[in-house]
């Protein structure tokens, strides 16, 4: 900045303008400073994870569900297999629907209407996760009780605007020339989506997934009414509720017991791992596809 | 041109109608066929379900394995707290309800014939943590409810140190600690201090989920056991067991004797000979025993199964009340600070079990 | 001249009159999602509504101003968890948006441009932690922190204002209002980063020309430009904390009364809903939590189209560009 300075004949070096050089620095260190204060609690909050989880990540967390009452040890084996499949059944309910209300928007809605979905993506985007999960408890949990099915019904709600959206965007980067070629080629707007579109868009659209899987993951305001009450023991069945990691921190975090603090910290560092891998890994490849696309042009 | 773009507007619409209608469907439709398995598994099925009281959940923690060993039928609890029990058992999403309240008249509608049936013997203990306060403080009725309603803020307080001489009690600040989940536990706390205190069932009385007017709040035991511990100067209300499992102070309550009997099996003991009337409902009451029962203590409770007297898997769940109520069930209780059932109640439950149907 | 009809569908197939299957199938399939939205955003609005029903027929719109809510006397009402909500949301929003700001200025305008993409990673990270993973630093690390060095030393210096009045606790609305920033920060950072690299080159450059310091030109120039999409954003970080429920009713104590302090237990509308709702005592009880969750709605949904309307607006000033 003080080499422009120096080319530039206008400047004039009087106390007027070293005042405000100086404030210019000054706000600029602000701002500067600001952006170190958002890493530095990143940090602390990543490290305080790290540093009281990683003691507790042994064998038995893995191997081990939730000890009886009064009895030391235990570990959440039902919980991350919950999860796991939670997490699947949500993204595979998610992802198709997602993708072709992306499609609608972008190549067959008009304009009006695209308008309108997108708008309604945000507002459920929105909506409170917690009122979500009240809506499916009255939906599903009232008449069939809880169940994994019904949790995982609440966490495809609540990924589907970020899937839609993810993969809209990438939609639209697809340049009209490739489009344009399709259908001067005759093909039709369906075949021209299937066999041009979507592969180019394909990159975007596992990046969208991995995003919703991540978001899925870690979500606990629709587990506490659809999969609270499970079963000490790895279930599998859907339409049984389910541990989940999520929920497990959330009990084990309200616990007096040293040993479930411990365990909350683990799958803390477990689920924290798994949801900032998930979302650098998104980051990165929807940076991949950008660049793969604008070599389409 | 303009007659073909109409004609395949209108198809797609409908089609996409039609298509809409049929996912929906289907998505209530396998909801409803898959999901049922939890109400419904046919008097063939060997998983029973509860949920509700935390105060009991360490006792049914040790019938689960014993019971699935003996009798091959797997108990699934989860212990949301008798509020969340007593919920779920009304919605029929669980197939065996436990709470440490009675059903109240309204909630009693609601379930539809539900039956309650004391099935365990326990208290409520009041437990606090204050740095350099030793453990067993002595407290009352009155006191406990001038501390809860915010009357009493500081731990030096006269009323506090005329009941413990010789105790040297620091200025520091009281925080009370409450369940903010619907709980059993707090039903016999706040029982306990209308019973006592005249100003409280006024202002606040009996529920498991009063309007506590000051402090913080906890969701099931082990979280107030939890909030307690990482407080100075808190002072809160836990089921029995936790007590010893998570080596709190107890605080001693003046009976109505005018003596600070130990929650221990033996104060339980004696408050449940003390009262012995079956109430219309089928709970006995155990709080504020009469002067009579010298060595009662004075917060002790039964906690009750709450079961629909008609339920496809009636056959499970008497064999497994039946256990429950029997001596090996009630054999795991002391360890945990539970005394055996008085045998006229054990006689009552089992009255009640035998009117449970398919 | 014949004139070109550039669009490719309307040219007539040579060979069909009708359009294929494959074409009307994927046209109306994918239709039949964009009504399956609109189907999921109707019925949970019906069904909250009809949970919240018998509630709002009892209090009608005296819920929004009662401070009751007590199981007993069955009188409920939502007024200390409006409260609680706004005071919450509105200190994040204090602490987080002049923060997220001058990172979105710093990752736009001032970072070198190697720092970019990795700090901006590292910002958008704060968003990817699970909030129940907040809430428990919250409760084992932040909140005692808080109350042992932080609240005490605001209460010495700074009690005489009510907000800093009372006695440290580790549960309290001190921590929640912490939380909530740092959910709001990176929502309003990455907007703002958005929003400052829109701003038009020649727009900057003049005022440098004009011989404006750096600052100067942002005051002047950027951030005037860019005030509306601001203020959306911190509509949308309102939302996004008004919303949250876990991380809230971990670390907030789930008091019933409300206090003019920051540091005792407190409530929130998401909160209470989260530590009542599995178990309440009456179905009246029940009700009205889903009156809460009706009111949670409505704010979401006010909060979430005004924004988009703002930047709706924006858009178009600026002509459209992205």
């Amino acid at each position: 900045m003080s080499a422009q300075d120096d080319r530039n004949p206008l400047t004039v070096v009087s106390p007027r303008s070293r005042r405000r050089k100086l404030q210019g620095r000054l706000m600029e260190l602000l701002a500067s400073f600001a952006a170190l204060v958002a890493i530095v609690v990143l940090l602390v909050v990543i490290f305080s994870v790290a540093k009281r989880g990683l003691p507790a990540v042994n064998a038995d967390l893995f191997t081990q569900v939730a000890a009886p009452f009064g009895v030391e040890g235990g570990g959440i084996k039902n919980a991350i297999v919950g999860t796991l499949i939670m997490t699947a059944m949500a993204t595979a309910m998610a992802v198709p629907i997602g993708v072709l209300l992306a499609i609608f928007d972008t190549e067959f809605a008009p304009p009006q209407v695209s308008v309108a979905i997108r708008m309604t993506l945000n507002v459920l985007a929105g909506v409170p996760t917690i009122v979500i999960g009240i809506f499916i408890f009255g939906l599903v949990v009232v008449s069939n009780g809880q169940s994994a099915f019904a949790a995982s019904i609440a966490l495809a709600i609540i990924i589907l605007p970020v899937i839609a959206r993810a993969t809209e965007e990438v939609l639209l980067l697809v340049p009209s020339t490739l489009r344009e070629g399709s259908m001067a080629l005759g093909a039709t707007r369906a075949r021209t989506v299937v066999s041009v579109i979507l592969p180019s868009a394909f990159g975007g659209i596992v990046t969208a997934t991995i995003v919703g899987v991540a978001r899925a993951a870690g979500e606990t305001a629709p587990i506490l009414f659809t999969s609270s009450i499970f079963a000490n023991a790895v279930v599998t069945d859907p339409s049984q509720p389910m541990a989940s990691m999520p929920f497990a921190i959330f009990t084990n975090s309200e616990s007096p017991s040293h040993h479930d603090q411990q365990v909350a910290w683990a799958a803390a560092l477990l689920l924290m791992a798994f949801v900032l891998l998930g979302s650098i890994t998104g980051r990165l490849l929807s940076l991949r596809t950008r660049r793969q696309i604008e070599q389409m042009r | 041109m303009e007659m073909n773009g109409m004609q395949r507007v209108t198809k797609t619409a409908a089609v996409a109608m039609g298509l809409a209608i049929v996912a929906l469907a289907a998505a209530c439709g396998s909801s409803g066929s898959s999901g049922s398995s939890s109400g419904s598994g046919g008097s063939t099925s060997t998983v029973l379900t509860g949920a509700g009281s935390t105060l009991v959940a360490p006792l049914i923690s040790q019938w689960e394995p014993d019971y699935a060993k003996s009798a091959g039928i797997t108990i699934t609890y989860g212990a949301v707290g008798s509020g969340g029990g007593i919920d779920a058992i009304t919605n029929r999403t669980v197939d065996f309800g436990a709470s440490d309240a009675p059903l109240s008249s309204d909630q009693a509608t609601a379930c539809k014939s539900c039956l309650q049936i004391p099935w365990a013997l326990a208290a409520t203990v009041v437990t606090y943590n204050v740095k350099g306060v030793p453990d067993k403080l002595k407290l009352t009725g009155p006191v406990l409810a001038a501390i809860f309603s915010g009357s009493i803020t500081s731990w030096n307080d006269s009323q506090i140190a005329s009941l413990n001489p010789g105790v040297n009690l620091p200025s520091t600040h009281i925080t009370p600690i409450y369940r903010s989940d619907g709980s059993g536990d707090s039903f016999v706390f706040t029982s306990y201090l209308s019973a006592v205190s005249s100003d409280w069932k006024s202002k606040i009385g009996a529920s498991t989920q009063p309007a506590f007017p000051t402090g913080q709040g906890a969701e099931k035991n082990s979280g107030v056991a939890a909030a307690v511990q990482a407080t100075d100067g808190a002072i809160g209300y836990v089921a029995v067991s936790y007590i010893a499992a998570d080596s709190l102070n107890e605080a001693l309550l003046q009976n109505a004797a005018g003596n600070y009997p130990e929650p221990t099996t033996k104060g339980i003991t004696a408050a449940a000979d003390a009262v012995t009337t079956i109430q219309p409902d089928g709970s006995v009451p155990l709080v504020n025993p009469p002067a009579s029962a010298a060595d009662a203590y004075p917060m002790s409770t039964y906690s009750y199964a709450i079961i629909p007297q008609t339920s496809p898997k009636a056959k499970q769940l008497k064999a497994f009340l039946t256990y429950a109520i029997g001596p090996t069930g009630q054999a795991f209780g002391p360890p945990l600070g539970f005394p055996p059932l008085p045998s006229a109640i054990v006689a009552h439950s089992k009255t009640v079990i035998a009117k449970i149907t398919t | 001249m014949t004139t070109t009809n550039l669009d490719p569908s309307s040219i007539p197939l040579p060979t069909r009159r009708r359009p294929r299957i494959g074409e009307t199938g994927l046209r109306a399939l994918t239709a039949a999602t964009a009504l399956l939205l609109v189907a999921i955003m109707a019925l949970l609005v019906y069904e909250t509504a009809r949970q919240a029903w018998p509630s709002i027929q009892e209090f009608g719109l005296g819920f929004i101003t009662s401070d009751q809510w007590n199981v007993v006397t069955g009188q409920f009402g939502a007024l200390n968890f409006i409260i609680g909500t706004l005071l919450t949301s509105v200190v994040a929003l204090v602490i987080a948006v002049p923060m997220a700001i001058a990172i979105g200025l710093f990752l736009s305008e001032l970072a070198p441009r190697v720092l970019r993409t990795p700090v901006g990673l590292m910002v958008e990270l704060l968003a990817a932690i699970p909030s129940v993973v907040l809430g428990l630093w919250g409760i084992l690390v932040m909140g005692p922190f808080l109350a042992e060095h932080v609240e005490p030393w605001l209460s010495d210096h700074l009690g005489f204002i009510p907000l800093f009045s009372g006695y440290p606790s580790s549960q309290g609305v001190l921590p929640a209002c912490v939380v909530l920033s740092i959910m709001v920060v990176p929502i309003v950072a990455s907007i703002s980063r958005e929003l400052f690299l829109s701003v038009p080159g020649e727009l900057k450059q003049g005022a440098m020309a004009l011989g404006a310091t750096r600052w100067e030109m942002v005051r002047s120039v950027m951030l005037p430009y860019v005030s509306g999409g601001l203020v959306a954003s911190t509509m949308l970080g309102f939302g996004r904390a008004v919303g949250e429920a876990i991380a809230v009713t971990q670390v907030i104590g789930g008091a019933n009364a409300i206090s003019r302090s920051l540091f005792p237990p407190g409530d929130t509308m998401a909160s209470r809903i989260a530590a009542q709702y599995a178990g309440t005592a009456t179905s009246l009880q029940r009700s009205s939590l889903a009156y809460l969750a009706v009111l949670l709605l409505i704010i979401s949904l006010i909060t979430n189209i005004a924004a988009q309307l703002i930047s709706g607006r924006l858009q178009r000033r600026l002509g459209g560009e992205a």
